[in-house]
Protein backbone atom coordinates (compact mmCIF):
# COMPACT_ATOMS: atom_id res chain seq x y z
CA UNK A 1 0.00 0.00 0.00
CA UNK A 2 2.67 2.31 0.86
CA UNK A 3 4.57 1.34 -2.09
CA UNK A 4 1.62 2.44 -4.53
CA UNK A 5 1.38 5.91 -2.18
CA UNK A 6 4.71 6.96 -2.31
CA UNK A 7 4.75 5.56 -6.50
CA UNK A 8 1.69 8.40 -6.89
CA UNK A 9 3.57 10.99 -4.43
CA UNK A 10 6.71 10.45 -7.26
CA UNK A 11 4.81 10.20 -10.17
CA UNK A 12 2.99 13.80 -8.81
CA UNK A 13 6.13 15.23 -8.00
CA UNK A 14 7.40 14.43 -11.10
CA UNK A 15 4.29 16.14 -12.92
CA UNK A 16 4.93 19.15 -11.06
CA UNK A 17 7.87 19.56 -12.01
CA UNK A 18 7.47 19.39 -15.78
CA UNK A 19 4.28 21.56 -15.44
CA UNK A 20 6.98 24.26 -13.21
CA UNK A 21 9.40 23.76 -15.99
CA UNK A 22 7.21 24.08 -19.16
CA UNK A 23 5.95 27.23 -17.07
CA UNK A 24 9.12 28.91 -15.98
CA UNK A 25 9.93 28.30 -19.73
CA UNK A 26 7.19 30.20 -21.31
CA UNK A 27 6.97 32.91 -19.11
CA UNK A 28 11.04 33.84 -19.73
CA UNK A 29 9.99 32.88 -23.47
CA UNK A 30 6.94 35.24 -23.83
CA UNK A 31 7.78 38.10 -21.29
CA UNK A 32 6.73 40.03 -18.51
CA UNK A 33 3.72 41.45 -19.68
CA UNK A 34 2.34 37.78 -20.55
CA UNK A 35 3.55 37.07 -17.02
CA UNK A 36 1.20 39.55 -15.64
CA UNK A 37 -2.12 37.94 -17.91
CA UNK A 38 -1.27 34.67 -16.00
CA UNK A 39 -0.94 36.38 -12.80
CA UNK A 40 -4.62 37.04 -12.55
CA UNK A 41 -5.67 33.54 -12.60
CA UNK A 42 -3.20 32.16 -10.67
CA UNK A 43 -3.94 34.60 -8.11
CA UNK A 44 -7.56 34.26 -8.10
CA UNK A 45 -6.88 30.53 -8.22
CA UNK A 46 -4.62 31.29 -5.22
CA UNK A 47 -7.02 33.22 -2.80
CA UNK A 48 -9.86 30.65 -3.66
CA UNK A 49 -7.67 27.51 -3.20
CA UNK A 50 -6.07 28.68 0.18
CA UNK A 51 -8.38 29.13 2.83
CA UNK A 52 -5.53 28.91 5.77
CA UNK A 53 -3.10 31.23 3.92
CA UNK A 54 -6.09 33.89 3.42
CA UNK A 55 -6.74 34.10 7.48
CA UNK A 56 -3.37 34.01 7.96
CA UNK A 57 -3.33 37.06 5.16
CA UNK A 58 -6.06 38.38 7.19
CA UNK A 59 -5.12 38.60 10.91
CA UNK A 60 -1.74 39.70 9.42
CA UNK A 61 -3.29 42.65 7.64
CA UNK A 62 -6.08 43.48 10.68
CA UNK A 63 -3.28 44.08 12.89
CA UNK A 64 -0.85 46.01 10.63
CA UNK A 65 -3.45 48.35 9.30
CA UNK A 66 -5.11 48.88 12.54
CA UNK A 67 -8.81 47.79 11.25
CA UNK A 68 -10.95 44.90 10.01
CA UNK A 69 -9.27 43.92 6.53
CA UNK A 70 -11.64 43.04 3.95
CA UNK A 71 -11.86 40.53 1.03
CA UNK A 72 -9.72 43.36 -1.05
CA UNK A 73 -7.46 43.79 0.77
CA UNK A 74 -6.75 39.80 1.14
CA UNK A 75 -6.95 39.76 -2.87
CA UNK A 76 -4.27 42.65 -3.25
CA UNK A 77 -1.94 40.94 -0.83
CA UNK A 78 -1.99 37.97 -2.75
CA UNK A 79 -1.51 40.05 -6.05
CA UNK A 80 1.28 41.50 -4.72
CA UNK A 81 3.18 37.81 -3.39
CA UNK A 82 2.09 36.41 -7.58
CA UNK A 83 3.70 39.84 -8.37
CA UNK A 84 7.02 39.46 -6.67
CA UNK A 85 6.83 35.47 -7.15
CA UNK A 86 7.03 36.30 -10.89
CA UNK A 87 9.72 39.24 -10.38
CA UNK A 88 11.86 36.46 -8.51
CA UNK A 89 11.81 34.20 -12.06
CA UNK A 90 13.16 37.58 -14.15
CA UNK A 91 15.75 38.81 -11.27
CA UNK A 92 16.95 35.44 -10.76
CA UNK A 93 17.79 34.86 -14.23
CA UNK A 94 19.18 38.33 -14.56
CA UNK A 95 16.49 39.81 -16.69
CA UNK A 96 16.70 42.82 -15.04
CA UNK A 97 17.04 45.76 -17.45
CA UNK A 98 13.51 47.04 -17.15
CA UNK A 99 13.56 46.92 -13.54
CA UNK A 100 13.87 50.22 -11.09
CA UNK A 101 15.35 49.78 -7.68
CA UNK A 102 15.71 52.89 -5.10
CA UNK A 103 18.67 51.66 -3.18
CA UNK A 104 18.77 53.05 0.06
CA UNK A 105 21.75 52.53 2.54
CA UNK A 106 24.35 50.73 0.20
CA UNK A 107 27.05 53.67 1.01
CA UNK A 108 27.44 52.16 5.01
CA UNK A 109 27.41 48.35 3.40
CA UNK A 110 30.26 49.40 0.79
CA UNK A 111 31.88 51.10 3.33
CA UNK A 112 32.59 48.26 5.46
CA UNK A 113 33.10 46.23 2.83
CA UNK A 114 35.80 48.68 1.32
CA UNK A 115 37.68 48.13 4.96
CA UNK A 116 37.96 44.43 4.01
CA UNK A 117 35.44 43.90 6.14
CA UNK A 118 33.04 40.50 5.46
CA UNK A 119 29.37 41.48 6.50
CA UNK A 120 26.20 39.69 7.67
CA UNK A 121 22.82 40.78 5.77
CA UNK A 122 19.73 39.56 7.63
CA UNK A 123 16.84 39.57 4.96
CA UNK A 124 13.02 38.30 5.62
CA UNK A 125 9.98 37.73 4.05
CA UNK A 126 8.81 41.43 3.20
CA UNK A 127 8.92 41.87 -0.48
CA UNK A 128 11.48 40.04 -2.48
CA UNK A 129 15.07 39.09 -1.43
CA UNK A 130 15.91 38.61 -4.63
CA UNK A 131 15.59 42.16 -5.78
CA UNK A 132 19.17 42.24 -3.81
CA UNK A 133 20.82 40.59 -6.62
CA UNK A 134 20.12 44.06 -8.56
CA UNK A 135 22.92 45.60 -6.49
CA UNK A 136 25.16 43.09 -6.65
CA UNK A 137 26.46 44.68 -9.83
CA UNK A 138 27.32 47.76 -6.85
CA UNK A 139 28.51 45.82 -4.37
CA UNK A 140 32.75 44.57 -4.93
CA UNK A 141 31.46 41.03 -3.00
CA UNK A 142 29.90 37.80 -3.49
CA UNK A 143 26.76 36.94 -1.52
CA UNK A 144 26.53 33.71 -0.14
CA UNK A 145 22.96 32.55 1.39
CA UNK A 146 23.03 30.71 4.11
CA UNK A 147 20.29 28.19 3.36
CA UNK A 148 19.16 24.49 3.41
CA UNK A 149 19.15 22.38 0.22
CA UNK A 150 18.25 18.39 1.45
CA UNK A 151 14.89 17.75 0.61
CA UNK A 152 14.20 20.07 -1.94
CA UNK A 153 15.94 18.02 -5.13
CA UNK A 154 13.34 19.41 -7.84
CA UNK A 155 13.51 22.94 -6.60
CA UNK A 156 17.44 23.04 -6.54
CA UNK A 157 18.02 21.55 -9.88
CA UNK A 158 16.28 23.79 -11.22
CA UNK A 159 17.89 27.21 -9.68
CA UNK A 160 20.63 25.51 -10.87
CA UNK A 161 19.63 25.36 -14.32
CA UNK A 162 18.54 29.13 -14.23
CA UNK A 163 21.51 30.80 -12.17
CA UNK A 164 24.11 27.96 -12.37
CA UNK A 165 26.72 30.69 -10.63
CA UNK A 166 23.83 31.90 -7.61
CA UNK A 167 23.56 28.04 -6.54
CA UNK A 168 27.39 27.89 -6.34
CA UNK A 169 27.18 30.50 -3.57
CA UNK A 170 24.68 28.74 -1.23
CA UNK A 171 26.18 27.56 1.83
CA UNK A 172 23.82 24.75 2.75
CA UNK A 173 23.50 24.67 6.44
CA UNK A 174 23.00 22.52 9.26
CA UNK A 175 26.96 21.09 9.86
CA UNK A 176 29.45 23.13 11.20
CA UNK A 177 31.31 22.43 8.01
CA UNK A 178 28.64 25.17 6.95
CA UNK A 179 29.36 27.21 9.86
CA UNK A 180 32.96 27.12 9.40
CA UNK A 181 32.68 27.94 5.64
CA UNK A 182 30.63 31.17 6.42
CA UNK A 183 32.93 31.99 8.99
CA UNK A 184 35.41 31.92 5.88
CA UNK A 185 33.31 33.63 3.86
CA UNK A 186 33.26 37.01 6.34
CA UNK A 187 37.10 36.51 6.74
CA UNK A 188 37.62 36.86 3.23
CA UNK A 189 35.40 40.10 2.85
CA UNK A 190 32.01 38.26 1.24
CA UNK A 191 28.24 38.69 2.91
CA UNK A 192 26.55 35.79 4.13
CA UNK A 193 22.86 36.24 3.59
CA UNK A 194 20.11 34.81 5.89
CA UNK A 195 16.37 35.41 6.46
CA UNK A 196 15.43 35.95 9.99
CA UNK A 197 11.93 36.17 10.02
CA UNK A 198 10.60 32.64 10.56
CA UNK A 199 11.36 30.37 13.63
CA UNK A 200 11.24 26.75 12.64
CA UNK A 201 10.21 23.09 14.20
CA UNK A 202 13.21 22.19 16.64
CA UNK A 203 15.28 25.72 15.91
CA UNK A 204 15.45 27.88 19.53
CA UNK A 205 13.37 30.95 18.68
CA UNK A 206 12.01 33.49 20.90
CA UNK A 207 8.51 35.10 21.51
CA UNK A 208 8.70 38.93 21.02
CA UNK A 209 6.06 41.38 20.72
CA UNK A 210 5.48 41.43 17.13
CA UNK A 211 2.19 43.82 16.16
CA UNK A 212 0.45 43.75 19.47
CA UNK A 213 1.14 39.96 20.65
CA UNK A 214 4.01 37.80 21.18
CA UNK A 215 5.65 35.87 17.99
CA UNK A 216 8.06 33.38 17.69
CA UNK A 217 11.38 34.90 16.00
CA UNK A 218 14.66 32.27 15.28
CA UNK A 219 17.21 32.86 17.38
CA UNK A 220 20.26 31.33 15.06
CA UNK A 221 20.09 34.09 12.24
CA UNK A 222 21.38 36.33 15.24
CA UNK A 223 23.59 34.36 17.04
CA UNK A 224 24.92 33.04 14.24
CA UNK A 225 25.87 36.77 12.90
CA UNK A 226 27.30 37.08 16.83
CA UNK A 227 29.57 34.02 16.54
CA UNK A 228 31.02 35.24 12.55
CA UNK A 229 31.95 38.41 14.56
CA UNK A 230 31.28 40.67 11.47
CA UNK A 231 28.64 43.39 11.13
CA UNK A 232 25.14 43.37 10.62
CA UNK A 233 22.85 44.97 8.03
CA UNK A 234 19.55 43.99 8.16
CA UNK A 235 17.69 44.43 4.53
CA UNK A 236 14.19 44.58 3.00
CA UNK A 237 13.12 45.50 -0.35
CA UNK A 238 9.33 45.93 -0.66
CA UNK A 239 7.96 45.93 -4.36
CA UNK A 240 6.72 49.60 -4.40
CA UNK A 241 5.30 49.52 -7.77
CA UNK A 242 5.36 46.85 -10.79
CA UNK A 243 9.01 46.60 -11.70
CA UNK A 244 9.86 48.52 -9.36
CA UNK A 245 11.76 47.89 -5.67
CA UNK A 246 13.00 49.77 -2.73
CA UNK A 247 16.23 48.57 -1.49
CA UNK A 248 16.41 49.00 2.30
CA UNK A 249 19.81 47.91 3.26
CA UNK A 250 20.52 49.24 7.71
CA UNK A 251 23.61 49.10 9.70
CA UNK A 252 22.41 46.94 12.95
CA UNK A 253 25.17 45.91 15.11
CA UNK A 254 28.72 45.98 14.46
CA UNK A 255 28.68 42.06 15.75
CA UNK A 256 31.54 42.42 18.03
CA UNK A 257 30.80 41.04 21.62
CA UNK A 258 27.11 40.29 20.59
CA UNK A 259 26.54 37.34 22.86
CA UNK A 260 28.21 38.92 26.16
CA UNK A 261 26.24 38.57 28.81
CA UNK A 262 24.99 35.01 27.52
CA UNK A 263 23.50 33.78 24.49
CA UNK A 264 19.80 33.85 25.58
CA UNK A 265 20.11 36.87 26.95
CA UNK A 266 21.83 38.39 23.98
CA UNK A 267 18.78 37.00 21.79
CA UNK A 268 16.32 38.27 23.42
CA UNK A 269 17.92 41.76 23.56
CA UNK A 270 18.84 41.86 19.66
CA UNK A 271 15.78 39.85 17.98
CA UNK A 272 13.83 42.45 19.93
CA UNK A 273 15.41 45.33 18.03
CA UNK A 274 15.27 43.25 15.06
CA UNK A 275 11.70 42.45 15.38
CA UNK A 276 11.10 46.41 16.20
CA UNK A 277 12.56 47.58 12.48
CA UNK A 278 10.57 44.59 11.07
CA UNK A 279 7.16 45.84 12.17
CA UNK A 280 8.31 49.73 10.69
CA UNK A 281 9.34 48.28 7.83
CA UNK A 282 5.77 46.39 7.69
CA UNK A 283 3.88 49.36 8.82
CA UNK A 284 5.09 50.57 5.68
CA UNK A 285 4.74 48.06 3.28
CA UNK A 286 2.00 46.24 4.95
CA UNK A 287 1.37 43.88 1.72
CA UNK A 288 4.98 42.79 0.90
CA UNK A 289 4.41 40.64 4.13
CA UNK A 290 5.16 37.18 2.92
CA UNK A 291 4.51 34.78 5.70
CA UNK A 292 1.10 33.40 5.10
CA UNK A 293 0.67 31.38 7.75
CA UNK A 294 -0.19 32.36 11.47
CA UNK A 295 2.69 33.79 12.44
CA UNK A 296 1.37 33.87 15.99
CA UNK A 297 0.36 30.60 16.74
CA UNK A 298 2.23 29.03 19.81
CA UNK A 299 2.54 25.88 18.48
CA UNK A 300 4.32 27.55 15.64
CA UNK A 301 3.26 24.98 12.77
CA UNK A 302 5.28 27.26 10.52
CA UNK A 303 5.46 27.10 6.95
CA UNK A 304 2.54 24.54 6.59
CA UNK A 305 -0.09 26.87 4.91
CA UNK A 306 2.59 28.81 3.45
CA UNK A 307 3.63 25.25 2.06
CA UNK A 308 0.21 25.21 0.32
CA UNK A 309 0.43 28.07 -1.28
CA UNK A 310 4.16 27.47 -2.65
CA UNK A 311 2.22 23.76 -3.27
CA UNK A 312 -0.13 25.92 -5.25
CA UNK A 313 2.57 28.50 -7.17
CA UNK A 314 4.36 25.59 -7.77
CA UNK A 315 1.22 23.82 -9.80
CA UNK A 316 0.55 27.12 -11.23
CA UNK A 317 4.31 27.19 -12.40
CA UNK A 318 6.03 29.85 -10.88
CA UNK A 319 7.42 28.34 -8.11
CA UNK A 320 10.62 28.26 -9.51
CA UNK A 321 11.34 32.22 -9.23
CA UNK A 322 10.99 30.97 -5.62
CA UNK A 323 13.81 28.88 -5.62
CA UNK A 324 16.65 31.49 -4.08
CA UNK A 325 14.03 32.45 -1.54
CA UNK A 326 14.79 29.96 0.66
CA UNK A 327 11.51 29.49 2.11
CA UNK A 328 10.70 26.40 0.72
CA UNK A 329 14.02 24.75 1.39
CA UNK A 330 13.64 26.08 4.97
CA UNK A 331 10.46 24.62 5.59
CA UNK A 332 10.95 21.08 4.40
CA UNK A 333 13.99 20.72 6.22
CA UNK A 334 12.59 22.05 9.57
CA UNK A 335 10.76 18.73 8.96
CA UNK A 336 13.73 16.72 9.23
CA UNK A 337 15.15 18.69 12.34
CA UNK A 338 18.01 20.34 10.75
CA UNK A 339 17.36 23.69 11.15
CA UNK A 340 20.12 26.49 12.03
CA UNK A 341 20.93 26.42 15.52
CA UNK A 342 19.80 22.11 15.74
CA UNK A 343 22.34 19.47 16.82
CA UNK A 344 25.30 19.25 14.63
CA UNK A 345 27.67 18.23 13.34
CA UNK B 1 52.09 11.91 23.52
CA UNK B 2 51.93 10.58 27.04
CA UNK B 3 49.32 9.72 29.11
CA UNK B 4 49.75 12.68 31.46
CA UNK B 5 49.71 15.62 28.34
CA UNK B 6 46.33 13.75 27.40
CA UNK B 7 44.58 14.13 30.12
CA UNK B 8 45.84 17.42 30.84
CA UNK B 9 44.28 18.42 27.22
CA UNK B 10 40.86 17.09 27.86
CA UNK B 11 40.54 18.75 31.63
CA UNK B 12 41.63 21.95 29.28
CA UNK B 13 39.58 21.32 26.59
CA UNK B 14 36.97 20.56 29.27
CA UNK B 15 37.64 24.47 30.91
CA UNK B 16 37.19 25.99 27.27
CA UNK B 17 33.98 24.70 25.97
CA UNK B 18 32.21 25.79 29.22
CA UNK B 19 33.79 28.92 29.53
CA UNK B 20 33.44 29.70 25.78
CA UNK B 21 29.48 28.37 26.07
CA UNK B 22 29.18 29.89 28.84
CA UNK B 23 28.08 26.20 29.84
CA UNK B 24 26.37 26.07 33.40
CA UNK B 25 28.66 22.90 34.61
CA UNK B 26 31.51 22.40 35.90
CA UNK B 27 34.40 21.35 33.45
CA UNK B 28 35.12 17.52 34.48
CA UNK B 29 31.44 17.13 34.48
CA UNK B 30 32.34 16.50 31.05
CA UNK B 31 32.26 12.85 29.98
CA UNK B 32 35.39 13.10 27.85
CA UNK B 33 33.73 10.04 25.34
CA UNK B 34 30.07 11.33 25.43
CA UNK B 35 29.10 12.91 22.52
CA UNK B 36 29.47 16.91 22.44
CA UNK B 37 26.31 17.81 20.05
CA UNK B 38 23.37 16.67 19.84
CA UNK B 39 21.61 14.31 23.05
CA UNK B 40 25.15 14.04 24.93
CA UNK B 41 26.05 17.86 26.05
CA UNK B 42 23.42 19.03 23.49
CA UNK B 43 25.50 21.75 21.32
CA UNK B 44 24.91 22.89 18.75
CA UNK B 45 26.15 23.71 15.85
CA UNK B 46 26.48 27.53 16.36
CA UNK B 47 28.48 26.32 19.71
CA UNK B 48 30.56 24.14 17.20
CA UNK B 49 31.64 27.28 15.52
CA UNK B 50 31.91 29.32 19.01
CA UNK B 51 34.51 26.26 19.55
CA UNK B 52 36.30 25.92 16.56
CA UNK B 53 36.66 30.22 17.20
CA UNK B 54 38.16 29.66 20.52
CA UNK B 55 40.77 26.74 19.56
CA UNK B 56 41.81 29.30 16.86
CA UNK B 57 42.36 31.82 19.45
CA UNK B 58 43.85 29.66 22.14
CA UNK B 59 45.75 27.15 19.96
CA UNK B 60 46.06 28.62 16.53
CA UNK B 61 44.29 25.79 15.39
CA UNK B 62 42.65 26.51 12.06
CA UNK B 63 40.03 24.12 11.09
CA UNK B 64 38.83 24.06 7.69
CA UNK B 65 35.26 23.95 6.16
CA UNK B 66 36.41 20.94 3.88
CA UNK B 67 38.40 18.78 6.00
CA UNK B 68 36.77 15.40 5.98
CA UNK B 69 37.16 13.97 9.75
CA UNK B 70 35.94 17.67 10.95
CA UNK B 71 32.63 15.01 12.11
CA UNK B 72 34.61 12.88 13.86
CA UNK B 73 36.62 15.50 15.67
CA UNK B 74 34.23 17.31 17.04
CA UNK B 75 32.50 14.09 18.51
CA UNK B 76 33.81 13.98 21.78
CA UNK B 77 35.68 15.87 24.18
CA UNK B 78 38.37 13.09 23.99
CA UNK B 79 38.72 13.32 20.19
CA UNK B 80 38.54 17.09 20.20
CA UNK B 81 41.83 16.72 22.59
CA UNK B 82 43.64 14.17 20.68
CA UNK B 83 43.32 16.48 17.68
CA UNK B 84 44.33 19.58 19.73
CA UNK B 85 47.63 17.77 21.11
CA UNK B 86 48.53 16.64 17.63
CA UNK B 87 48.11 20.26 16.46
CA UNK B 88 48.38 22.69 18.96
CA UNK B 89 51.46 25.28 18.49
CA UNK B 90 51.72 23.70 14.98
Amino acid sequence: MSASVSDWSRQHERGNAILTRLMAWLILRLGWSAGQLLLLPVTAWFIVASGSARAASRGFLGRVLGRRAGFLDVSRHFLSFANVTLDRLFLLTGRTASYRFEVEGLDGLRATLDQGRGCVLLGCHLGSFEALRAIAADCPQRIRPMMYRANAAEPTRLLERLNPALARDIIELGTLGAMLEARESVVRGEIVGMLADRAHRGEKSVAIDFLGSPALFPAGPILLAGALEAPIFLCFAPRIGPRHYRILIEPFHDGMRLRDGGRDAAARIWLKEYVARLEHHCRAHPFNWFNFFDFWSASAKVGDATRQVERLASAAGVRCAQLNDGAAVFDRDADAGTCLGAPAP
Amino acid sequence: MNFDMKATTESELARLIVDTLHLELNPDEIVPDARLFGEGLGLDSIDALELALALSRSYSIELKSDDPDIKEIFSSLRSLAAYVARHRGS
